[in-house]
């Protein structure tokens, strides 16, 4: 528990009165438990949200401190539910995997240990009736000596998921499972000891074999799923050496720097939270790979920001922290991660209820077929209704969906696009129409003062000085290619952003404005460019920013037109600046679109039934991303767009769209092809079934070669070429 | 045909055997990674005394 107690203090969002956790559960076998846990968590008081994902056995709560709920009483009620909570990331939870899978795996060896040697005994007494009886007996005894381990060992999960399906009052897919196996179990054993009848002790083994192998090869879907998260999470050291005055050296958690801290990174060490080199002479060289998958070192130097997360390849540093652990570039990438793997898609959600519903009618289905062939061949009743509950496979259908979710956003992931919301592939294979923002989009981030016009009284170098000032610390791209420009003397005060206009501030006490031409220049004579400068005494200037076109914007868009999509530019930037680029590209191009137009755009183009893509960068298109219908965010984008966006780029790679596009309409297409065929194969082995066609062994081989095709038709995703 | 007890018991002998070492070889952390020793083979040795 104090693990989790630590783990809450390091990973949770304390915005004031409201807390958020995440944790992983032992024990989650299916929808049916999500759902139970969902129920036992929402009873607390003050609980606001709770999110299960049973495909990846994570939990989210959200809820108000207002001290009537704590960790530990959600904790406690999960555990009252029946599930043992374990701690997310770091050791702790690759222990307990190595614990589920060791485990699982000595139930499979053992199950097919155990299966093989019963199936040795007990075919001798396949077809034959001369049989001695003592050594017939000899036989089946030892089959029941054999399969009775394996049931109550290797078959352990299914029936204690039963039993507390049964307990919660609920329809798992454990029940019809443990019916089944008890079902086979009991009456063998009693014709062993009675010494006639038959025996089905080779069956329950074989049975018991193909659901450990699902169980296991479901466990490691979900595994693989969590990896992508854990290597970030698990990257960050856990302590650090601080610098305090006078030079001296301690070592601290790294949950204690604060900004503004200075702390020393050996060579080979991962720096903790997002600093800068400060003062300090030099280069930093760094491996970001783990945050961008960009395996070239990255040069940083003096004020630019080093992001927590990247390693030191080069010389031992003393950098300077820019924000806390919880705060760092890396805590949000995971923070969003988690988001992304404990919401259930609706798809996934809608195969959950049907399995849920579909255990329901077989049970029904089992006991008419009991009532039917008791009327009709009371000899073959019990071997038609064991087949009828094991050939059944709501399995398939819930793994349909989440093994091909996790094998796409593998696939994304290997492409450096990360997904934040479980939605988001489902959404992004069906879009028809792509809304591209210009600046640090298309275009480079960084741009370049290409013209600069004044008015009479103002001059060039003073103009630039002043919009320098006014856009110091600001993340738009406009700052960048201002910054050169810059001068120590020229400090502006008292700034105000106005968004999608522009910002004003005090300079020299003079109030100056520098934006669109309506914000900064009301009345002014000036030549048209992307950004204008106001002040007093009829000072005005026109700046013209010009950013390069970024590598691969031109075969980005054409790729995405290949794919069928509509590709509309929206910028909030210049007919000139715009229109260049929108020739340069041959795309229909908005200019000078403040951000509630762009919002309008989407809305008016949803209306029409389009399904929209919004990709964009800067802060003002945060809302804009958020109107879409699926959004992509540049990853060295402004935070706010980043956590309003479905995906996140993580290496600015923009051609890497197309391709996220296309292996999410693959993905699509394998979550229906896989949802099909389990619809399929129940509805065609059922009938077959309840007719005493299918054999129980047969119909143990039917129901696990069903998950595993689902299971393998999604591995094809992973590891189709990029 | 005593010979069938001696044989039955031996076999379950044997299955005891089987699934002793399998447990210990998963406890010994020899089913963890599986991709892991088979690479090491190609990496350099560290450098010697």
């Amino acid at each position: 528990m104090s693990a989790i107690e630590s783990l809450h203090a390091r990973w949770s969002l304390d915005a004031g009165r409201h807390q958020h956790v995440v944790f992983i559960v032992e024990g989650m076998r299916c929808a049916g438990c999500a759902r139970s846990i969902e129920k036992a968590v929402r009873a607390l008081p003050d609980v606001e949200s709770v999110a299960v994902n049973s495909a990846t056995a994570r939990v989210s709560v959200d809820w108000s401190g207002a001290g009537r709920t704590g960790l530990a009483q959600i904790l406690a009620a999960v555990e009252r539910a029946g599930f043992r909570p374990v701690p997310l990331a770091g050791d702790a939870a690759s222990g307990e995997f190595q614990h589920e899978r060791r485990a699982a795996l000595k139930r499979v060896g053992f199950a097919s240990i155990g299966m093989m040697q019963a199936m040795m005994y007990l075919t001798a007494l396949y077809g034959t009736s001369d049989i001695d009886a003592s050594m017939s007996a000899l036989m089946r005894i030892t089959g029941m000596v054999l399969v009775t381990p394996v049931l109550f060992y290797s078959g352990a999960p299914f029936l204690v998921g039963a039993w507390r399906d049964l307990a919660n009052r609920r329809l798992g897919m454990d029940v019809p499972v443990a019916i089944a196996l008890l079902l086979a179990w009991l009456p063998s054993v009693v014709n062993t000891f009675r010494g006639q009848g038959e025996v089905y002790f080779d069956s329950v083994g074989m049975f018991i074999f193909f659901l450990s192998v699902g169980r296991y090869i479901e466990m490691s879907v979900r595994h693989r799923g969590l990896t992508s998260s854990e290597a970030l999470a698990r990257s960050l050291p856990a302590q650090v050496t601080r610098l305090i005055a006078g030079g001296a050296e301690e070592r601290v958690a790294a949950t204690d720097l604060k900004p503004g801290d200075r702390f020393l990174v050996p060579k080979g060490a991962v720096v903790a939270v997002d600093a800068t080199l400060g003062d300090e002479t030099g280069i930093a060289l760094l491996d970001e790979s783990l945050l961008t998958g960009e395996s070239v070192a990255a040069r940083r130097q003096g004020a630019e920001r080093i992001r927590g997360g990247s390693i030191n390849v080069g010389a031992p540093l003393t950098l300077t922290a820019l924000a806390a652990v919880g705060d760092s570039t890396l805590a949000a990438m995971v923070r969003l991660l988690e988001r992304a793997q404990t919401e259930r898609p609706r798809i996934a959600r809608a195969a959950d209820r049907a399995a849920s519903w579909f255990v329901g009618s077989i049970l029904v289905l089992a006991a008419m077929t009991t009532v039917g062939w008791m009327l009709v061949d009371p000899a073959r009743a019990f071997a038609a209704v064991l087949a009828v509950l094991v050939v059944t496979c709501p399995c398939a259908l819930s793994l349909a969906t989440p093994a091909a979710l996790t094998a796409a956003s593998t696939q994304l992931a290997r492409l450096g696009v990360l997904i934040t919301r479980a939605d988001a592939v489902e959404r992004l294979a069906r879009v028809d129409t792509v809304v591209l923002d210009k600046t640090g989009t298309l275009t480079e981030p960084a741009g370049r003062v290409v013209d600069v016009r004044t008015s009479p009284t103002l001059a060039r170098e003073r103009a630039l000085a002043i919009a320098a000032a006014l856009e110091r610390g600001s993340a738009h791209p406009l700052a960048a290619a201002l910054r050169e420009h810059a001068r120590a003397d020229v400090v502006a005060k008292d700034m105000r952003e106005v968004a999608g206009q522009g910002i004003e501030g005090i300079i020299d006490g003079a109030r100056w404005r520098l934006g669109t031409r309506g914000f900064a220049c009301v009345g002014a004579d000036v030549a048209d460019a992307t950004t204008y400068l106001g002040g007093p005494d009829a000072a005005f200037a026109s700046i013209d920013v010009g950013a390069p076109l970024r590598a691969g914007a031109r075969a980005t868009v054409d790729a995405l037109r290949a794919l069928g999509l509509d590709v509309i530019i929206a910028s909030g930037d210049g007919e000139l600046a715009v229109s260049q680029v929108a020739h340069a590209l041959d795309v229909h191009a908005h200019s000078r679109f403040t951000p509630q137009q762009k919002i309008d755009l989407v809305v008016a183009l949803r209306a029409r039934g389009r399904r929209v893509f919004a990709v964009g960068d800067g802060i003002n298109d945060g809302p804009v991303l958020a109107a879409a219908d699926v959004s992509c965010a540049m990853g060295q984008g402004s935070a706010i767009a980043q956590s309003a966006a479905d995906l996140l780029l993580v290496h600015d790679g923009l051609e890497q769209l197309p391709r996220a596009i296309g292996a999410a309409r693959a993905a699509l297409g394998v979550m229906r092809q896989n949802l099909g065929w389990a619809l399929a194969y129940n509805l065609a082995a059922v009938p077959l079934a309840a007719l005493g066609l299918v054999a129980p062994w047969l119909a143990a081989l039917g129901m696990s070669l069903s998950s595993l095709g689902v299971v393998l038709n999604a591995r094809r995703l992973a590891g189709r070429a990029p | 045909m005593s010979i069938a007890y001696l044989l039955v018991a031996l076999g379950l002998g044997v299955f005891a055997l089987a699934v002793w070492a399998l447990f210990w070889a998963i406890d010994d952390g020899q089913y963890d990674d599986l991709e892991k020793h088979g690479e090491s083979i190609l990496e350099d040795d560290p450098p010697g005394p």
